[in-house]
């Protein structure tokens, strides 16, 4: 299936992963035994129609859903394994989420966002302010610090959800449609600072996608239908 | 542009701890709500405390109008004379003892009292009676109802006798006239007394008007045949509050078959009266905190319902369901700080007036109270510590499992429906 190889190291290793949602009592099959594999350091498009399983496949790698079938770890952990609270903290150490509609703290600062998940973390006070300011500032929104969300743009939310992702050094960053609410100019930037997060400091990126420009930012290309792989390229 | 802002640049605040800065700002996503809220935490804990310090105002002056009016706030008593009021069970040498009570700690002053039922006759009237014999000096230092009469003056020498209003009527007698008294003495022998009336008392309680009269002690101990004897000691103490105290310290050392009891074990029917009514009070309070805590759970209903998709991202970046819960529990504790405020603001100034100006009775209860209890015309609201933290504490328990109950929902929360959620 695959014909990338897997160099550097394993992230993420799916072995016959299936999910069954119970709709009006209907079962749907979003995941039909997916084998996946994920190299550290590399950036992945999942893409698909709607309902061929790529946000599916995306929150079970993130701990957020489980799995009925089939193994994931991430970074060599088993998620499948875990406890809700074990989840919690995976998913606090390990992984950056980036949502479609960013998910930042309305009565925070752009700042104190990106703080608020090291706090979680137990990272003293001095050393996530000084993080927090390095993380905007590498985003090229260290000026927008003391804004709140509803004072930014879409895309300056955009980053300011990136900064919050990667200011914990997570193993993968997870993004599940992340360019769906903005302009192709905005979303051009986006992904050039996603590369460039990708190219220059090696972060794992995995994201879910309908958009064509997202998947040609990615470097390999794998496509779902009717929960399964049918596509697995690189770019 | 980014690179303007250098790493470690961070702003003063920035050590601050964001779960409270969070829960602050949260409040105020909905101000209507907030206020709202904390203005029902303020309508209960303001009318709950207006209420419980004019309750405990009132309390104070019915004890006071029991204890300081006549029984005293501590009464010692033979143990036997409480369980048979035989007259011969009389407490011995009793002038030592009134001055070594008087000189125990919270003790103010002591008065003893001898307790003897007679025939009372004028001409060829004749009632039963009860003859009080008492220290005059000491019984003005210890308690209100012998500072004046409601006509002629106090029985002051042997021979003289006040008489209450009902009993001179019943007797036909007025101030002037004389009272014959046939008992029996403590050896069982006739003890019978003289004396003129030289007062009528009218205190409006039946018991006390209907059959008591008051003589000095030396002339009813001579008559019934005592000597240094007293049925009686009442005490009045430092503080009222103190009463099972000192009462408790009283007896560690008392001559062998005296008991000293507090006046609420005294006056049983008193102190039943006001729990009995204190009951009433929490009940009412009680109902009154329970519908503020049915809509504070309604607002945390509506904070979850509205902020799901944000619980789903905190759970999906790794926070834990308790950590939600407790940002939630802090936004409720801010809810209840804005009503205290509220309620101390509004409340604590009229409270504070009443405590101070006191509550006017009115002309007619206030000749009642005044020429028949010898209480104050005014009721004062009473401030202190069980008033001030009863309803606050009880109301920011309400608030906080009022804002739990809504919120153990986020236990149950997957981050991957939440997010979804519009």
């Amino acid at each position: 299936m695959s014909d990338v190889s897997v160099g550097n190291g394993v992230v993420v290793d799916c072995a016959g992963v299936s999910r069954t949602y119970q709709e009006d009592a209907v079962p749907v099959h979003a995941l039909r035994g997916v084998d996946f594999q994920f190299a550290r350091g590399d950036f992945v498009s999942l893409s698909g129609p709607s309902g061929s399983g790529k946000s599916t496949l995306l929150n079970l790698i993130g701990g957020l859903d489980r799995a009925d079938a089939g193994t994931i770890a991430v970074d060599g952990v088993a998620v499948n394994a875990l406890s809700e609270s074990e989840l919690s903290d995976l998913r606090l150490h390990k992984i950056g989420f980036v949502f479609q509609s960013y998910n930042l703290i309305p009565v925070l600062s752009a700042q104190e966002n990106v703080e608020f998940i090291m706090q979680l973390q137990g990272v003293a006070p001095g050393e996530r302010a000084e993080r927090a300011v390095e993380s905007l500032a590498s985003l090229g929104i260290g000026e927008l610090a003391h804004r709140r969300p509803g004072e930014l743009s879409g895309g300056q939310q955009q980053r300011v959800a990136i900064a919050r992702a990667i200011v914990t050094h997570p193993v993968l960053l997870l993004a599940d449609e992340p360019s769906a609410n903005l302009d192709s100019g905005t979303t051009e930037e986006l992904l050039k600072l996603l590369r460039r997060l990708n190219d220059d400091r090696g972060i794992s990126i995995l994201t879910a996608t309908h958009d064509p420009m997202v998947m040609g930012y990615a470097k390999r290309r794998v496509v779902l239908r009717d929960g399964a792989i049918v596509e697995d390229s690189a770019n | 542009m980014a690179e303007a802002v250098a790493a470690g640049d961070a702003p003063a605040d920035s050590a601050r701890p964001l779960m409270p800065a969070i829960a602050w700002r949260n409040l105020w996503r909905n101000r209507r709500r907030t206020w709202l809220s904390a203005g029902a935490v303020a309508f209960a804990v303001g009318l709950t405390g207006f209420a419980m310090s004019m309750q405990a105002g009132m309390y104070g002056t019915q004890i006071d109008s029991a204890t300081a009016f006549f029984a005293g706030h501590v009464q010692l008593k033979r143990q036997d004379y409480i369980d048979r009021s035989r007259f011969e069970h009389t407490i011995d040498d009793v002038t030592t003892l009134v001055r070594d009570l008087e000189s125990r700690p919270g003790v103010v002053a002591v008065a003893p009292r001898v307790e003897a039922f007679a025939l009372a006759s004028v001409d060829d009237r004749s009632f039963g009676a009860q003859v009080l014999g008492v220290d005059l000096e000491r019984e003005r230092r210890t308690v209100r109802f012998f500072n004046r009469v409601a006509e002629g003056r106090m029985a002051e020498q042997p021979g003289e006798v006040v008489v209450g209003s009902a009993l001179a009527r019943n007797l036909s007698v007025n101030v002037g006239g004389e009272v014959v008294v046939l008992g029996a003495g403590k050896e069982g022998g006739v003890a019978a007394m003289a004396a003129t009336v030289t007062g009528i008392f009218n205190t409006g309680m039946a018991d006390f008007d209907r059959s008591l009269m008051v003589a000095p002690m030396a002339a009813v101990q001579e008559a019934f045949g005592l000597g240094d004897e007293a049925h009686t000691l009442v005490a009045r103490i430092a503080d009222v509050d103190d009463s099972r105290e000192v009462a408790a310290a009283l007896n560690a050392d008392l001559p062998p078959g005296v008991v000293a009891r507090s006046w609420q074990a005294a006056l049983p029917e008193i102190s039943q009266a006001i729990e009995v009514d204190a009951l009433g009070g929490v009940l009412v309070y009680a109902i009154i905190m329970l519908v503020v805590a049915f809509s504070v759970v309604n607002t945390f209903i509506m904070t979850i319902f509205e902020r799901t998709q944000e619980f789903g991202m905190l759970r999906a970046i790794g926070m834990r369901p308790g950590t939600i819960m407790g940002m939630l529990q802090i936004e409720a504790f801010f809810i209840w700080l804005l009503g205290i405020g509220l309620a101390l603001a509004v409340a604590g100034p009229v409270v504070f007036w009443l405590s101070v100006q006191g509550f006017y009775l009115g002309e007619a209860m206030s000749e009642l109270a005044g020429q028949q209890l010898f209480l104050p015309d005014r009721l004062h609201a009473k401030v202190n510590a069980v008033v001030l933290l009863t309803s606050p504490l009880i109301m920011l328990a309400g608030v906080q499992i009022a804002a739990l109950i809504p919120s153990l929902r986020i236990r149950r929360l997957r981050a991957v429906l939440a997010l979804r959620a519009e």
